[in-house]
């Protein structure tokens, strides 16, 4: 059994498949809660796991980049002496049924934290994770458009274990070192994926392509916006709905920016902590002077366009900085979800359109 | 000449790093206080760890990352002397939560300091030219490991004028090098302020309206600026009327920063972090980066 290999999990077997995994590590996965809603969260057993679940608003990158997370803790006494105590938690974890979009975001991030300096906090539960990714049959929601940014509704590569649904089994596919590792243990109830099974994958794939709703005219908004040809104008009319909640960034994959406080505990000592922060607030760069270089709404949703998607990131990252998961579609009150904001770039951009239609809503 | 800022020798989490983990602190210990005006002190830092302290080296230009125990982290430039290997200087304004705990500590407290990050000024590379040396306010303190380093090695530079505008007088920081310097007939200094008063004699405005008084020749001259941003932007479009080439005016900028390597997000100007490729860069450098809207 080695990475690339392909084989074929019967659907009876799966709880008892990770309930093997499960004995090496914690299982991340989606369940159901009260009142119908999925989200992901440490399962106590396979059982649990909502294998036909679409799409979480939230996205499994807490499990790597936690929303709150302690990176030291120190006392200030006796008489001013300092202790200091390293907090680096990465329990051994495979998060299951992770969509296509939300790996992609994930090798991302592991690139961004890995290179060219290493983040010990991120690298220690990146290394400790396994991926078993769930390839979208069809796309779960109406927003999604991870076609348009080569993140979905499949991997070629980057998951640890990819799963797809064919009906009364899942094809198996093992794509590293830790996915090989992660089978071992269960490796006795998997058989080899026959040509039926490779077929029946393959109409599944030529099948969701063509179902996509949403669409996002990226290109030409990277050509835009890298060259600072967007005038200033059309980011302000932009900036001008937002509302400053940051739920854009909270709720993207790929978003990695963090701030830093000291949190004070009742037992009267401090611990070091990040959490993460948003481009779109504006104390995101507001210095202790009052100073902001970043002053205007329209400035800040410049910003996050700018880091998702102009050609130095892209050069640096190795892609654009979305994977088409349809969160900020979702979660914006006023569109500024990316294809709405390139739609309106793009039509900011026509030459032939009288400058009222330009900045109009779309 | 195309004229870039030094990459240092040393950076944190690169080269310089003692730990694993580059987010845990070095623990030093406050030696000495000074203070230069009224919301301003100088803290003088030893490291506890003596080892780690010989090791330790930095660049003019360089900052690092202090750690209040209790209030937090903050960046900080370097301030003292580059030669000095036994101790280093931050020269702190008591602003924001961090930095007005800061001036509470006392001699014998320990903070904690995670460092040096960033580049340099290119001292190496400017050797041979004149220099002109523009700052304001608390500006001065980032500036002034590069003018003692200069004025350690006079020989190897040209003219050397230095331009310091400040608010008041007693608003100067680093008075007694100040003083110092104007009695040096190695170098010309110029001070200003924005309001004078009775025991000023000096010029009184802000600190461009000293380009008149100054006698350059721009095409062998290298601008060294650091300031508020005000001050940089009317800096800059003066020198450039003198006839300074883009690649000839080096700033030291600044922003919000939290980690110092290039992750938490807050110091990027478009796709450049300031904390890794900066602070310090040439007008040419900055007119690159769309977001500054030179």
């Amino acid at each position: 059994m080695k990475a690339s290999e392909t084989w074929v999990l019967k659907k009876t077997d799966v709880s008892k498949f990770f309930a093997g995994v499960a004995k090496e590590m914690r299982l991340v996965a989606p369940r159901y809660l009260f009142g119908g809603d999925v989200t992901f969260g440490v399962v106590e057993s396979p059982g649990e796991i909502a294998w036909d679940y679409g799409h979480v608003i939230y996205p499994p990158k807490r499990f790597l980049l936690p929303h709150y997370e302690d990176m030291f803790r120190y006392e200030c006494g006796p008489p001013r002496r300092i202790r200091l105590e390293a907090i680096n938690e990465a329990p051994p974890q495979a998060i299951l049924g992770i969509r296509s979009c939300d790996v992609s975001a994930i090798r991302f991030q592991e690139k961004f934290f890995g290179s060219p300096i290493v983040d010990p906090y991120y690298k220690a539960r990146s290394d400790s994770t396994v991926l078993f990714s769930l390839v979208c049959n069809a796309p779960p929601k109406k927003e999604c458009f991870c076609i348009c940014c080569d993140a979905g509704p499949y991997l070629n590569a980057g998951f640890d274990v990819q799963l797809t649904d064919l009906g009364d089994r899942f094809l198996y596919e093992i794509g590293s070192e830790k996915g090989t590792k992660a089978t071992e243990a269960g490796a006795s109830m998997l058989v080899k994926a026959g040509s039926d099974d490779i077929a029946e994958r393959r109409r599944i794939e030529v099948q969701a392509d063509l179902l996509f709703e949403t669409t996002a005219y990226l290109a030409k908004a990277i050509d835009f916006i890298s060259a600072d040809e967007v005038p200033d104008e059309i980011w302000e009319e932009l900036g001008s709905t937002c509302f400053r909640c940051g739920a854009c960034t909270n709720l993207c994959p790929v978003c990695t920016c963090y701030t830093v406080d000291d949190r004070a505990e009742a037992d009267g000592s401090f611990t070091r902590c990040r959490s993460w922060d948003s481009c779109q607030y504006a104390g995101f760069t507001r210095e202790a002077s009052g100073h902001n270089p970043r002053p205007t709404f329209g400035s800040r949703v410049q910003r996050r366009f700018y880091h998702k998607t102009s050609y130095p990131y892209i050069m640096r990252d190795g892609r654009h900085g979305c994977v088409g998961c349809g969160r900020c579609i979702s979660a914006c009150l006023t569109k500024l979800g990316v294809p709405d904001v390139v739609k309106r770039i793009r039509r900011g951009m026509h030459k032939y359109l009288p400058a009222q239609d330009r900045a109009a809503e779309v | 000449m195309v004229l870039t800022p030094a990459k240092p020798r040393k950076m944190w989490g690169v080269t310089d790093q003692p730990s694993e983990n580059l987010y845990m602190p070095m623990i030093a210990v406050v030696d000495e206080i000074f203070d230069e005006t009224p919301d301003t002190k100088t803290f003088r830092l030893c490291f506890e760890d003596k080892e780690y302290a010989k090791s330790f080296s930095w660049e003019p230009g360089q900052f690092v990352e202090v750690t209040i125990f209790g209030a937090g982290e903050a960046p900080i430039g370097f301030a003292s002397n580059p030669l000095e290997k036994s101790f280093f200087e931050l020269t702190v304004v008591a602003r924001g939560k961090v930095t007005q705990m800061m001036h509470e500590l006392k001699r014998g407290d320990q903070v904690g300091i995670r460092g040096p990050f960033g580049n340099c000024w290119p001292l190496e590379a400017v050797k041979g030219m004149d220099l002109l040396v523009v700052s304001g306010g608390c500006g001065l303190a980032p500036l002034r490991p590069a003018i003692l380093q200069i004025l350690a090695n006079r020989k190897d530079y040209g003219e050397f004028w230095m331009l310091y505008g400040a608010r008041t007088p007693a608003d100067r920081d680093f008075k007694y090098d100040l003083e110092e310097w104007a009695k040096r007939d190695d170098m010309h200094l110029l001070q200003t302020v924005d309001i004078g008063d009775d025991t000023w004699k000096d010029n009184v405005g802000v600190v461009t309206t000293l380009f008149d008084k100054i006698k350059i020749d721009a095409r062998n001259t290298v601008a060294l600026n650091c300031g508020p941003a005000i001050m940089i932007k009317f800096v800059t479009i003066g020198l450039l009327k003198m006839g300074f080439s883009e690649d000839r005016l080096v700033t030291s900028l600044e922003r919000y920063m939290k980690c110092g390597v290039g992750k938490c997000g807050h110091c990027c100007v478009n796709h450049v972090y300031l904390c890794t490729e900066g602070p310090v860069f040439t007008y040419q450098q900055m007119r690159a980066l769309p977001e500054l809207k030179l």
